[in-house]
């Protein structure tokens, strides 16, 4: 059979009743608990994993698929409404979208994420369907030395993501890589950083940092000036994008899933890097990168685009290899067994009708978020009516439920109250939360590989530069920083003469 | 604090004792899994839930307490109220922790009532697919010239494949360079793409990939060959001594009602024996226990024998955990 | 003299230098190990100090760049109700079950706004516990008792 026939094969099954009426459920589930702050993907399916038991593998699958990219959807909408987001991909979101909403432009914001991410999963479905195989193969050249190279080039470029003091973006993400190493160290198991509590052995919960240092300490600014400050615009403006709009967000998008599907595709932790990555390109070539932070709608466009297209082709290397490129897909990994299919290079083969069902039912999936997610801007753009003094008690809740809920520790919530108070001052004294955010998810990363790659090579730093793909990275990395320093020097250099106050 | 409502807790239960135990159980009961969901011991406790469940007439609901290597989920159920609504399912680690922890809050012999054994998940020795020795005699002859030149993955501390490394070191005399990894799905992934030399991991990871050829496999390490891996000699075949296998075992705090124990392990003996659970036990590469073996005797025995086995490994290697 | 500096570089980097210092410090504690085998110690060193280092350049870049305007104080009600909330929550999850604390949490974080009056956050914590209750307990089956063992349940 050739791609058509295959395609067709894949179709024929995505398009039963009962397959679309489980993929409807599991966008529909995936949106609403992405709306919920605090709860993400890997919880909801966690949670749901008994129910999917007694449905068919197809449908199984095809549902709980559908409650992770739903999930990808409707974090976007409370990382724009609320200031929350609940995965990394939607702490980029946040920066432009809130401000987005702030103005009054919540349903552009919205509009967009969703126009952005359906096109982007589209194509990432697409890329799925025909080169699965050669594009898995190829990430597999990525050891430990690309990944290095690949966190350090994120980590330079990403300087982008403030829009104040470059010092203090850097500060805030070396501070955020420092958070991401408590806990046990992978390496010797030595207890890092943890004052004896065996609750933060694995780790800070990303939840909750995301949750304390957006959330909670956008609440406490609110509560500074209740009088003095409109906290949210009740009067929207018109939802549906306009032409202008419409030609702003083409390349964005465009460039966030070629950027997303690519970054997807590495099984090391690639898909995280996709929404910074794009969120950083998109302001360098921006011709007004001052709007940047200030709800430009490129920054809304790109990373959801990124996101949503990484979300797809992180699905390639479990499709094909049985290799789950991150924890939600390691719980794909046990439906597939529950179901009694091992995930692996011969699910391809063994079970053609499933492989492609699955694939077809994304784009159906997709599909049917955009048609349920379009309507719902309205909904959700009068969500922002509800005065904010009732509004915020809420998100305290939700934050806090979601969060325990993951892991059952209460550390988890005490987390939130810490990084609540941190970000409230840090953002008081000028920094901004997210660089550091990158830090966090990025650190345990960057040391991973580092010190995995000075293994391997026996101590030898020169793997680095062998390396081909390692050394053309770093050698952008270096690129990156020269980009980023050029501009303040000369600017400096106007500054000496022209006295700016 | 805990401590003292846990023993308010047996103080109140031990009055209600036999009699709550007719009826039990009366509400929806928590099978504690300490790992994150998706992996090969969740997998095994969803699958035992599922059918415990019918069995039951009450819900069993598998909840991840993942962290610390799996001593926080126990230490969480050392902790409960021994009512038996709390169980814990745990592997291998049980055992090992006692030394991989030097200060470990809880004791796996004293502070658990044992309900049974489950399944022990085989071990495959595999490495890259380029790898020089084609046959394990060939592989041990490597390890031995080469020593630290070659690589061997684990999935992290306390995770079944750095133990098995621990023990095929001891058995072989040999040193290799080890390489931690976040769990066994990262480390395959490096197998697989030829960035490592070697892993020793469970069928539950390895079996699709070695039928594939994406990985070239030595040796199980159970006693017999397995049925879905007919070409892969044991390692007692090729006279090399490395019997282990990831044995899962159930716990209920210790000084639940011996009653309650009973029940727990009349549904178990039956959920082994359940259709589905076989043929999916058989997927992964394993096989449900015997009746026999399904008891708070076997499970005891195991879990006394395997302390000292790998007290004696652990230290010999001289590698901790904290 | 202070009047020339920007208060809020020299305290964020007061911040960055602190957090660094105890990283850096506490690394020490743990093996630092050679670069082919780094330890537990090697990477929190080697950032704690590069950011104490940059916490020091945040805070000299203040020089002579006063603050211009001067930020509105702090809402010590909503921080302590907030934050006491979150830590309450933490503390008696277990303990209460989840509708006394959902209710509990609900009433006094709407108190940290001062425009809500006692019976509308009253209301609200009434509202949102009906709510949580049947989204995350009887809809997403969380595993969770309604009312703890603390009350006797």
């Amino acid at each position: 059979m050739d791609i058509i026939g295959f395609l067709g094969l894949g179709f024929s099954v995505a398009l039963d009743p009962i397959n679309i009426l489980y993929c409807f459920i599991g966008v529909l589930l995936g949106t609403l608990v992405g709306v919920l702050p605090g709860i993400g993907p890997t919880a909801t399916i966690a949670m749901l994993l008994p129910i999917t038991f007694s449905l068919s593998p197809a449908a199984a699958l095809i549902m709980l698929a559908g409650i992770y990219y739903g999930a990808q959807y409707g974090g976007s909408t409370t990382a724009i409404l609320i200031n929350l987001p609940g995965e990394s991909s939607s702490a980029v979101t946040a920066i432009d979208g809130y401000q987005m909403a702030k103005k009054g432009r919540a349903g552009h914001a919205l509009a967009t994420a969703a126009l952005g991410s359906f096109f982007a999963g589209t194509v990432g479905t697409l890329l799925l369907a025909f080169f699965a195989p050669p594009l898995a193969r190829a990430a597999l050249n990525f050891g430990a030395p690309e990944y290095f190279a690949l966190i350090v080039l994120g980590l330079l470029v990403s300087i982008a993501l403030a829009h104040g003091s470059i010092l203090k973006a850097l500060a805030m993400i070396v501070l955020g890589l420092l958070l991401g190493m408590v806990g046990q160290d992978i390496y010797t198991g030595t207890p890092r950083f943890t004052f004896g509590v065996r609750e933060l052995y694995s780790g800070l919960n990303f939840v909750s940092v995301a949750v304390g240092i957006f959330g909670v300490a956008e609440i406490l600014r609110n509560l500074e000036n209740e009088k003095g400050r409109e906290v949210m615009v009740k009067s929207v403006s018109n939802l549906w994008l306009g032409k202008e709009e419409f030609k702003r967000i083409i390349a964005p998008v465009i460039r966030g899933t070629a950027l997303g599907s690519v970054l997807g595709i590495l099984p090391g932790g690639g898909h995280i890097l996709a929404s910074f990555a794009s969120y950083s390109a998109e302001k360098r070539l921006s011709k007004n990168p001052e709007e940047f932070g200030h709800g430009a709608i490129e920054g809304v466009a790109g990373p959801e685009s990124a996101n949503n297209a990484a979300a797809q082709t992180s699905f390639i290397p479990l499709m094909t290899l049985g290799i789950p490129a991150h924890p939600v897909m390691a719980l794909m990994v046990g439906a597939f067994i529950l179901q009694g299919i091992t995930p692996g290079p011969n699910v391809i083969n063994d079970q053609p009708a499933l492989f492609w069902g699955i694939i077809a039912s994304m784009w159906i999936g997709n599909l049917l978020l955009v048609m349920l997610n379009l309507p719902l801007i309205g909904l959700w753009v009068k969500m922002l009516t509800i005065p904010y003094r009732a509004l915020f008690p809420a998100i305290v809740l939700f934050a806090c439920i979601g969060c325990y809920s993951i892991n059952q520790n209460v550390f988890d919530i005490y987390a939130i109250g810490f990084f609540g108070i941190l970000g409230y001052v840090l953002i008081r004294l000028g920094c901004e939360p997210a660089p550091l955010l990158l830090g966090f998810v990025l650190g345990p990363l960057l040391e991973e590989h580092l010190r995995r790659a000075m293994i391997i090579s026996r101590g030898d730093p020169m793997i680095f530069l062998e390396r081909p793909i390692s050394a053309t990275l770093l050698g952008l990395a270096l690129l990156a920083v020269l980009i980023a320093i050029l501009p303040s020097i000369r600017k400096k250099r106007k500054e000496v003469f022209v006295d700016e106050d | 604090m805990k401590k003292t409502i846990a023993t308010a807790f047996i103080a109140t239960l031990a009055l209600s004792g036999t009699a709550f135990a007719q009826t039990y159980p009366t509400k929806p009961i928590t099978v504690v899994v300490p790992f994150t969901a998706g992996g090969p011991t969740d997998t095994v406790a969803r699958l035992v839930a599922e059918v415990m469940s019918g069995d039951l007439g009450q819900q069993v609901v598998v909840q991840n307490v993942g962290g610390a290597g799996g001593t926080l989920g126990a230490g969480q159920v050392a902790t409960a109220p021994n009512d038996g609504y709390t169980l814990l399912l745990h592997h291998i680690g049980m055992s090992t922790a006692p030394t991989l922890y030097r200060s470990l809050p809880y004791d796996p012999l004293t502070d658990f009532a044992t309900i049974g054994l489950i399944t022990s998940v085989p071990m495959t020795l595999v490495a890259r697919k380029d790898f020089e020795p084609t046959t394990l005699e060939e592989l041990l002859a490597y390890i031995k010239t080469n020593g630290e030149n070659v690589t061997y993955a684990h999935a992290g501390i306390g995770s079944a494949s750095q133990l098995c490394g621990m023990l095929l070191m001891e058995s072989t005399e040999t040193i290799m360079t080890t390489v931690p990894y976040q769990g066994a799905g990262p480390a395959m992934t490096d197998i697989i793409g030829g960035q490592i030399d070697m892993i020793c991991d469970q069928t539950t990871n390895t079996t699709t990939q070695i039928q594939a050829g994406e990985v070239k496999a030595y040796a199980v390490t159970s006693p017999e060959r397995l049925a879905n891996l007919p070409d892969v000699p044991t390692a007692k075949e090729s006279g090399l001594d490395l019997e282990i296998g990831v044995w899962h075992g159930l716990y209920a705090p210790a000084g639940t009602d011996p009653a309650i124990i009973e029940r727990l392990e009349t549904s178990l003996q039956a959920a082994l024996t359940n259709e589905t659970v076989i043929a999916r036990f058989a997927e992964l590469g394993t096989a449900p226990v015997t009746a026999e073996e399904a008891t708070p005797a076997a499970l005891t025995e195991m879990l006394t024998s395997q302390i000292e086995l790998w007290r004696g490994v652990i230290e010999a290697a001289g590698v901790y955990a904290e | 003299m202070l009047a020339k500096f920007s208060l809020r570089d020299i305290l964020a980097g007061g911040i960055f230098v602190l957090a660094g210092a105890y990283f850096a410090l506490e690394a020490l504690n743990y093996e630092v190990g050679t670069p082919f085998r780094m330890g537990p110690g090697f990477m929190p060193l080697l950032l704690g100090t590069v950011l104490a280092l940059l916490g020091i350049g945040v805070a000299a870049s203040g020089w002579e760049k006063p603050d211009r305007e001067k930020p509105l104080p702090p809402s010590w009600r909503g921080i302590v109700l907030i934050v006491g909330v979150i830590v309450f929550f933490g503390a008696t999850i277990r303990g209460l079950g989840f509708v006394p604390v959902v209710f509990i949490a609900a009433f006094a974080s709407a108190m940290a706004s001062r425009l809500n009056s006692p019976l509308f956050a009253g209301l609200l914590a009434v509202g949102l516990t009906v709510l949580c209750t049947a989204i995350f307990v009887i809809g997403l089956g969380m595993t969770v008792p309604w009312f703890g063992p603390w009350l006797g349940q």
